[in-house]
This record gives structure tokens, C-alpha cells and sequence, in this order.
């Protein structure tokens, strides 16, 4: 069967966006030699053109512009202007100021930047915009009495820049990065630094009359330096060792705060009995290194939030309907009984019963099926559904809290604040190395005992100076913190470094089907019947790009663009649209609307009835026949019925390749929430071993994650909707696949960019590579550690020889570590 | 030789001040975002129409 012929042309790239341009792009006035592919475009390109704002195509990408939607709905953000909501937004308000902070997850350019922190030139009762592009945030003030923020808002969403305001967000303050750790970090830096100084003549023997003269200054000095480093900036390691103890283990931080507490007794000690300058070079020295450690560990994807739920999801406000007419209200505001209306491309916040109006819902993001679904007036409809279509009037049933959508989150798996991680192998080692140290230091005693007391102590405490696992501490973070990096560069973002280690331990791959494996984004358009020639495909096109449904506009975007006018266009919910173009009467649809025959009719009725997910309800008169990967849409032109498109989900094009150098090493299984339709496919894809499992709600999905655990398995899941929520959330690494980052993702422990899908087993060879690189600079520090107790069993161990050995060995296992992985990411080719 | 104490202290001191002024600068949100400024000071020197405007 023939695909749709190619387009013919290179066509122009719009001059707002970047995107090919119709054959006859829309022009502006004033600059007839610039193409835009819409009038969307075209507007935002006047007006910053009026404000001479037009660097902004200067700067930063060539096409910077975002392609605006063409469906711009009356009172969309009406609820800004409840106070209610404003209270909530704004962090400061007065009758001449109010100020506020915006999510823009659209924000990719200099471009961007350039235009926001401009806006007041747009409206002049902006007083200021600035961009914070990191966290794609802008803070805004405006003239409350010039301005509204229901016009800003508008003003951003009509540059294409449409702020995220969620449920989520409301009345929580943007969390702002710990600043301690910078803190900490400086006062350990300075007072390394001084003390390093003031150690120096010590250090250097020619001036022995001059440390004889001034030793006890300096002692004391370095003291006062070095009393902050312990009481402020080693904290967070003293804390760390206590919560582990607390917990009945021992991590890795206490051998550290064992060294640390030895390392400043021992200099107190001797710099209050005149012995000698003590150690507190090392020990600040110390301090600073790990804490360069802690703070590359922290160092995570600012812009990206990895621990959304559901209410990020949900819009923040919905019209209600009351006897005195609409009326915005905050979500958490609805009653059971209420009556509220949902227009197209809104999400359903709560179950509700639908009471007027043909519900088109798409349930994609919460179930999986692929196909939306119909619902007429009487039906339930589930909250977190997203309408198509006309708008609809809907009866709440239950609240937000109650439905069926957010009950997941009351499983305990959603309860624990911080998940479980695997034992990571520094905590592993750093108990193996209190035994050890303890049992040498005891060794030391019993040897120098009868030898030589004062001997003894010494090699005590040197033990336990140099058992301090320093660059131990500093093999993880820095080996893992680059492979974060590596990871970014390829559109692969983690949580944080321990994810890395979970990554390279796993032995099972769970997969979710719909959005996951098939690419949403993208359809196989099959044309079956008599060939249309091009103008006829134009025809259609023009007469599908009028409609909002979902298969209309991927049928849109398969069909040559054209602008041909359409006339008496009629759009009948659940049925097809009719319009004419050209003088010709152009259908599209189901069958029975476009006037198939019967048999073709009958055929896909019974394909219809194959649909399920969901609770309760059936599938009324779909738009055009739906199985749940295949989706016809007849169409006809004047009288006689042309043939009709059929349109497949297609898996990503990389699957294949990523499942057969996965099978070969893991463990793989799919989970998916549509019917089997699928399974002879996946079953080829998967090969035999592979566990295909169909209809799975999102607590079934948990529940199996749950189980392979138990069995002792390392899980990771990938998925992409709120339906793996539950499964994401269970896994020991949950891996959410996006087309668009910024967009809503699903809590989880890494996003994956799904242009970087075809990567998957290499990300998996890398992190592994990685495990083997932090064991390898164990080994390195474990040599250092072992010069070292070799000197401090002999009483040889001193102040100049630990001065020396723990920078150096600090700075080689940072080097040794990075420089490893890099390696590593150059021979993956990443 | 005592010098040696005066001298100690006066460089102390320029090294606290050195502390301070990154305190000041960790407070004043310069460690908050590192990527924007320098975006951003690119803009003001080419701004076709500059208008007068406040502190900003």
C-alpha cells in the first residue's frame, strides 16, 4: 500500500519558529520576505518587531520562537485573578508592588532571556523580570494598579511561554539550595589555608630558633582556626555517622568523624603540652577535601523536579458553574455535588459524573491506553483524564483527595520520605575498614606495651589519624559526579550520584508499553483505497487541521500542508468532520458518517469493542474506529468515499537494537496497561524469556516490582506516565522516558530523554564501568592508607609526613577517579 | 622579632575580610545561579533603544 507521497519541496523555515512553512507561507505586512508557518507566529514576531525587541532572533539558537498553539480558550487563566490563588502566588504584595516566581520550562536560549528580562517594554506595568535560566524560572515585579497578573501571565503565554502553574506549586515557595555547604565550605578553605601558614616553619627545619620563639603563638593560632572547621564546617559528617548509628549501621562517615575527632584531640593534646604543632593542617585539610566531595555529590539537575506527583498534574483551579454564573475556584476548593465545566485540552480534577456534553477523554498519561475514549452524558468519568473536544459539564462525585487516581498515592510505598537505596559499596568497605583499624590500632597497644609507653600512644592515635578514609570518602562522588555529567550531555539526568551505583547493579528491566516503548508522538499513516492525488490530500489536510482531536491532527501532520480555505466547517463529536474545500464537500471520520459500506462499518465495530482499561463504562461511536494500535479514519471528497487512512502506533525505532543488547543481559519484562493486541510483537521483540504481562492497573505494576524485589532482584522501571507512578516509585531505579523534559514527569530517580532511548544499554555498560572504576580508586586510597599504617605502627607516623600524604592522596584519587571515568565515557563513545 | 606578632595579625585580618566578602557574596544570591549573568551582561551594551531605568 503506498505511504503518502513525499513533499515535493524544501519548504521555508518560519522565520518566528524554525518550522517548515505551508507552499504559501503566511506573510507580514511590513516584511514581506520573511515566512511564517502561522498566524501565531506571525503575531509574535509584530509585536516584538513594534517594541523593537527583534535581537531576540540575534541571539542564541537561529530559530528561537516557540510554536504557538493555535487553540487559545476565553478565561483560561480567569482563576489568576481570585485572590485566593494571588495570595497563594505571590511572595510579596502591596497596593504599588507585587512579586512573584514563575516556572518557564520553555526557556532553552540566551534568546529567551534576552526577551523575558525585556517584558516590561511589553507591558509597561512590569517594573522588573529576571531570569534565573538554570532553575527556567523568572521573577517578576509588577504595578498591581497597572497591570494584572492575569495579564502577565497571558502576555507570557501569548510569547509561548506559558508559565507551569500547578496545584503543586501553590503556596510552596520555590525550594531554594542549601547555602551551608558554600558556608562551610569557604571557613574550612580559609582557615586550611592560615593554619597551613602558620605550620610552615615547623615544617622547614632552618628555622628552628624562630618556631622555638614563636611555636606556642602559632600553636595556638592554628587552634583558634581550626576550632570553627570541627564545630561548623564538619558537621554534616558528625550528623551523617549519627543517623547511621541510629540506625544500627555504619556508614562510611563514621570511620571519617573517628579520624577527624583523633586528628584534633591529638593536636590539642600536643599543642597544650608544648610536644609539638599537632596535626590541625591536615585536619583542616581534610575537612575542606571532603567537603569539595559533599558538594559535588550534591550538585544535581536544577531545572528538573524528580519528585512531582500527581498534583503537579492537576490544574490549580476549575470553573465552577453556580446559579450566579461561572466562577474560578481552586481545585481544593470542590465539594461533591458541585457542577464544574471542562473545555478542550483541560485535565478532569476530580471523578466526576459527566452531565452535559460528549467527553472525549484521553487517559494516556494516567492508564496507558493509547486511544481516547468516549463518554456520553451519565457516564463516570475519572479525574486526571484530559478532554478533547467540545467542553463539557461534569457533577463532582468524589473529591480530589478521594479519586480513583490519587488513591495510589496512599500505598506505602509513597510514604517514605527518603526510598531505600541499595547499600552503596563506600558504606560497605568503610565498615570492613572500622574492624580493621580498630583491630591494628589494638595491635599497636599490645605490641609498644611492654616496649615503650609514650610509643605506644603514639602509634595508637596515629592509627586512628590515618584510618581516616579521606580519599575513600572521595572516590564515590567524584567518579560518580562525573558520570552525572556524562549522563546530562546525552539527555540522560539523574537524581543523584547513589542512582549511578543502583543503575550498574541492576539484574531486571521492567518495561511500560504505551509511551514507553511505542513512540506517542509519531503514527504509521497506511493509505488504503483509490490514490488521492495532491490537491485532494491538501483538501483534507486543510479539513482535518481544523479539528482539535488527537487523530485529526496526526493525520495533520502526515498530510502535505496546505492553507486552503474551508467553509460550513461542522466538527460532529464522536462522528467526523465536514467542510468544504474548493467547492467540494470534503467528510472524514468513522465509516458510518463518511457512508463506508457496511461491512467495513461492521468489521470496526468490533474492533471498537476490544478497548479497555479502565473501571467501569464502555466505548460509544468513536470519532473513527479505534483498536488500540491501529485508528482508521474514512474519508470522502464531493460524493464518492475515497478509502481511508489507517493510522498504527510505532514502536521507537531504536527498540529493537536496545532490546536485543539488553536481553542478552538482563532480565526483561513489560507491564503494560492496554489489552494484548500487542503480544505476538512484543513477544517477538522481547524474545522467550521476557515476562509479558497486559491490563495492568498502576497497583498491579507496583505489586510486581514489589515482588521482583523480594526475590531479590535489582529492578529498574521505565515508564512515563503517572499509571508507573506507583512502579517508579517501587523500583530501586525508576527511569521516566519524556519527548519533552520539561514537561510533567512522574516521581522518579532519573529522566531519560527519549531522543537518547537508543542509549539505554549503553547508560547501563557505563554506569557499570563506573562501579568498576570507584572500586579501582578504592584500591589507590587503600594503598596510601596502607603507607600510612605502616608508618604509624612504627611510631613514625608525624605531623610533616601526614601533611604531606593526605592532600597528595586526596588529590590523586580526585584525579585518578575523574580522569577514569572520561576514559570510560570516551571508549563508550558517550 | 616581635614584629613577627603584629604582622601575623594584620594578615589575619585581610584574610577574614577575604571571608567576609564571600559570605556577602554567597548571601547576596550570587551562588544561587551561575549560568544567567553572564548571559545577561552581554545584553545591556546593545540595546537598540536604551531606556533610562532604575537600579536594576
Amino acid at each position: 500500500m503506498p505511504a503518502l507521497a513525499p513533499p515535493p519541496t524544501v519548504r521555508a523555515a518560519c522565520a518566528h519558529c524554525g518550522d517548515a512553512c505551508p507552499d504559501e507561507p503566511v506573510r507580514l505586512a511590513g516584511r514581506p520576505e520573511l515566512p511564517f508557518c502561522c498566524p501565531g507566529c506571525r503575531a509574535v514576531y509584530e509585536l516584538l518587531d513594534a517594541h523593537h525587541l527583534c535581537r531576540y532572533y540575534a541571539l542564541g539558537d537561529e530559530h528561537p520562537g516557540q510554536k504557538i498553539a493555535a487553540v487559545e480558550l476565553p478565561g483560561r487563566f480567569d482563576y489568576l485573578d481570585a485572590d485566593s490563588v494571588q495570595t497563594q502566588l505571590l511572595s510579596f504584595r502591596s497596593a504599588t508592588l507585587a512579586r512573584l516566581t514563575l516556572q518557564l520550562p520553555q526557556m532553552h536560549c540566551a534568546s529567551c532571556i534576552y526577551l523575558l528580562e525585556n517584558l516590561h517594554r511589553l507591558d509597561a506595568g512590569v517594573r522588573e523580570a529576571r531570569v534565573n535560566f538554570l532553575r527556567r524560572e523568572i521573577s517578576l515585579s509588577y504595578h498591581p494598579g497597572e497591570t494584572s497578573l492575569k495579564a502577565v501571565v497571558q502576555l507570557l503565554a501569548s510569547l509561548g511561554y506559558e508559565p507551569q502553574i500547578s496545584l503543586a506549586e501553590l503556596g510552596a515557595q520555590p525550594p531554594r539550595g542549601s547555602r551551608r555547604l558554600y558556608y562551610q565550605l569557604g571557613l574550612a578553605g580559609f582557615c586550611f589555608g592560615n593554619v597551613m601558614l602558620l605550620a610552615f616553619p615547623d615544617y622547614l627545619a632552618v628555622t628552628g630558633e624562630l618556631a622555638a620563639a614563636f611555636g606556642h603563638f602559632f600553636g595556638y593560632l592554628s587552634l583558634a582556626l581550626a576550632l570553627p572547621v570541627l564545630l561548623f564546617s564538619a558537621q554534616g559528617f558528625y550528623r551523617a555517622a549519627w543517623a547511621g548509628l541510629r540506625q544500627g549501621s555504619i556508614n562510611l562517615d563514621f570511620p571519617i568523624s573517628l579520624g577527624l575527632t583523633a586528628l584534633f584531640t591529638v593536636s590539642v593534646f600536643d599543642i597544650l603540652t608544648h610536644r609539638g604543632p599537632g596535626y590541625l593542617d591536615s585536619f583542616t585539610g581534610l575537612v575542606f577535601f571532603m567537603l569539595i566531595g559533599r558538594w559535588v555529590q550534591q550538585r544535581t539537575h536544577d531545572a528538573l523536579r524528580f519528585d512531582r506527583d500527581f498534583t503537579s498534574y492537576f490544574p490549580v483551579a476549575v470553573t465552577l458553574l453556580t446559579p450566579a454564573g461561572e466562577q474560578s475556584v481552586s481545585v481544593k476548593e470542590l465539594r461533591v455535588g458541585q457542577r464544574i465545566r471542562v473545555r478542550n485540552q483541560e485535565v478532569i480534577p476530580a471523578d466526576a459524573m459527566l452531565m452535559r456534553g460528549r467527553g472525549q477523554i484521553d487517559y494516556s498519561f494516567v492508564t496507558g491506553e493509547s486511544a481516547p475514549v468516549s463518554r456520553g452524558a451519565g457516564e463516570l468519568v475519572y479525574a486526571g483524564g484530559r478532554q478533547l473536544g467540545e467542553a463539557v459539564e461534569l457533577e463532582v462525585v468524589r473529591e480530589v483527595a478521594q479519586g480513583y487516581l490519587t488513591q495510589l498515592w496512599n500505598n506505602p510505598a509513597f510514604q517514605k520520605a527518603e526510598k531505600q537505596t541499595l547499600e552503596t559499596y563506600a558504606n560497605k568497605v568503610g565498615r570492613y575498614f572500622v574492624a580493621a583499624t580498630l583491630l591494628i590500632a589494638a595491635g599497636a597497644i599490645l605490641y609498644w606495651y611492654p616496649r615503650d609507653q609514650a610509643l605506644m600512644w603514639r602509634a595508637f592515635t596515629s592509627v586512628l589519624v590515618i584510618a581516616c578514609p579521606c580519599a575513600l570518602s572521595l572516590a564515590t562522588p567524584f567518579a560518580l559526579g562525573s558520570a552525572l555529567t556524562v549522563f546530562g550531555r546525552r539527555h540522560f539526568f539523574l537524581k543523584n550520584a547513589a542512582v549511578a551505583e543502583t543503575l550498574g547493579r541492576a539484574t531486571t528491566i521492567v518495561f511500560d508499553k504505551t509511551g514507553t516503548l511505542t513512540d506517542v508522538q509519531r503514527s504509521a499513516v497506511d493509505y488504503r483505497g483509490p490514490v488521492l492525488t495532491r490537491q485532494e490530500q491538501q483538501a483534507v489536510a486543510a479539513l482535518v487541521a481544523q479539528s482539535t482531536h488527537p487523530l485529526s491532527q496526526r493525520l495533520a501532520r502526515e498530510l502535505p500542508a496546505g492553507a486552503l480555505p474551508v467553509t460550513q466547517f461542522e466538527e460532529v463529536p464522536g462522528q467526523g468532520l465536514r467542510g468544504v474545500v474548493g467547492g467540494v464537500v470534503v467528510k472524514a471520520g468513522s465509516a458510518a458518517f463518511v457512508g463506508a459500506d457496511t461491512a467495513a462499518a461492521a468489521a470496526d465495530t468490533s474492533a471498537a469493542s476490544l478497548a479497555q482499561g479502565l473501571p467501569p463504562g464502555q466505548l460509544i461511536g468513536q470519532p473513527a474506529t479505534t483498536d488500540h494500535l491501529q485508528s482508521r479514519v474514512y474519508v470522502s471528497l464531493g460524493d464518492d468515499l475515497h478509502g481511508c487512512f489507517v493510522l498504527r502506533n510505532v514502536y521507537r525505532d531504536e527498540l529493537p537494537a536496545v532490546l536485543a543488547d539488553l536481553g542478552r543481559r538482563y532480565r526483561l519484562a513489560v507491564l503494560s496497561g492496554d489489552n494484548d493486541a500487542e503480544q505476538d510483537r512484543l513477544r517477538q521483540l522481547f524474545g522467550p524469556q521476557a515476562e509479558l504481562r497486559f491490563r495492568q492497573q498502576p497497583q498491579d505494576k507496583l505489586d510486581y516490582v514489589a515482588g521482583l524485589k523480594r526475590r531479590g532482584e535489582t529492578v529498574i522501571m521505565v515508564g512515563d506516565g503517572l499509571n508507573d507512578a506507583g512502579a517508579l516509585q517501587q523500583a530501586d531505579a525508576g527511569i521516566a522516558l519524556t519527548d519533552t523534559l520539561t514537561n510533567f514527569s512522574p516521581a522518579c530517580d532519573a529522566i531519560l530523554d527519549a531522543r537518547s532511548f537508543g542509549r539505554l544499554g549503553t547508560f547501563l555498560r557505563f554506569s557499570q564501568d563506573c562501579l568498576q572504576v570507584v572500586l579501582a580508586t578504592f584500591v589507590v586510597s587503600f594503598v596510601y592508607n596502607g603507607i600510612g599504617l605502616g608508618l604509624a605502627v612504627q611510631g613514625r607516623f608525624t605531623p610533616i609526613v601526614s601533611a604531606i600524604l593526605m592532600p597528595v592522596s586526596s588529590l590523586s584519587v580526585i584525579l585518578f577517579a575523574t580522569l577514569l571515568v572520561r576514559l570510560a565515557a570516551f571508549k563508550r563513545n558517550l | 622579632m616581635e614584629i613577627i606578632f603584629g604582622l601575623i595579625t594584620i594578615s589575619l585580618c585581610v584574610a577574614v575580610l577575604f571571608l567576609l566578602a564571600f559570605v556577602w557574596a554567597v548571601r547576596s544570591h550570587q551562588y544561587d545561579d551561575t549560568y544567567t549573568p553572564a548571559v545577561r551582561v552581554l545584553f545591556e551594551e546593545q540595546e537598540e533603544n536604551a531606556q533610562p531605568r532604575g537600579q536594576r
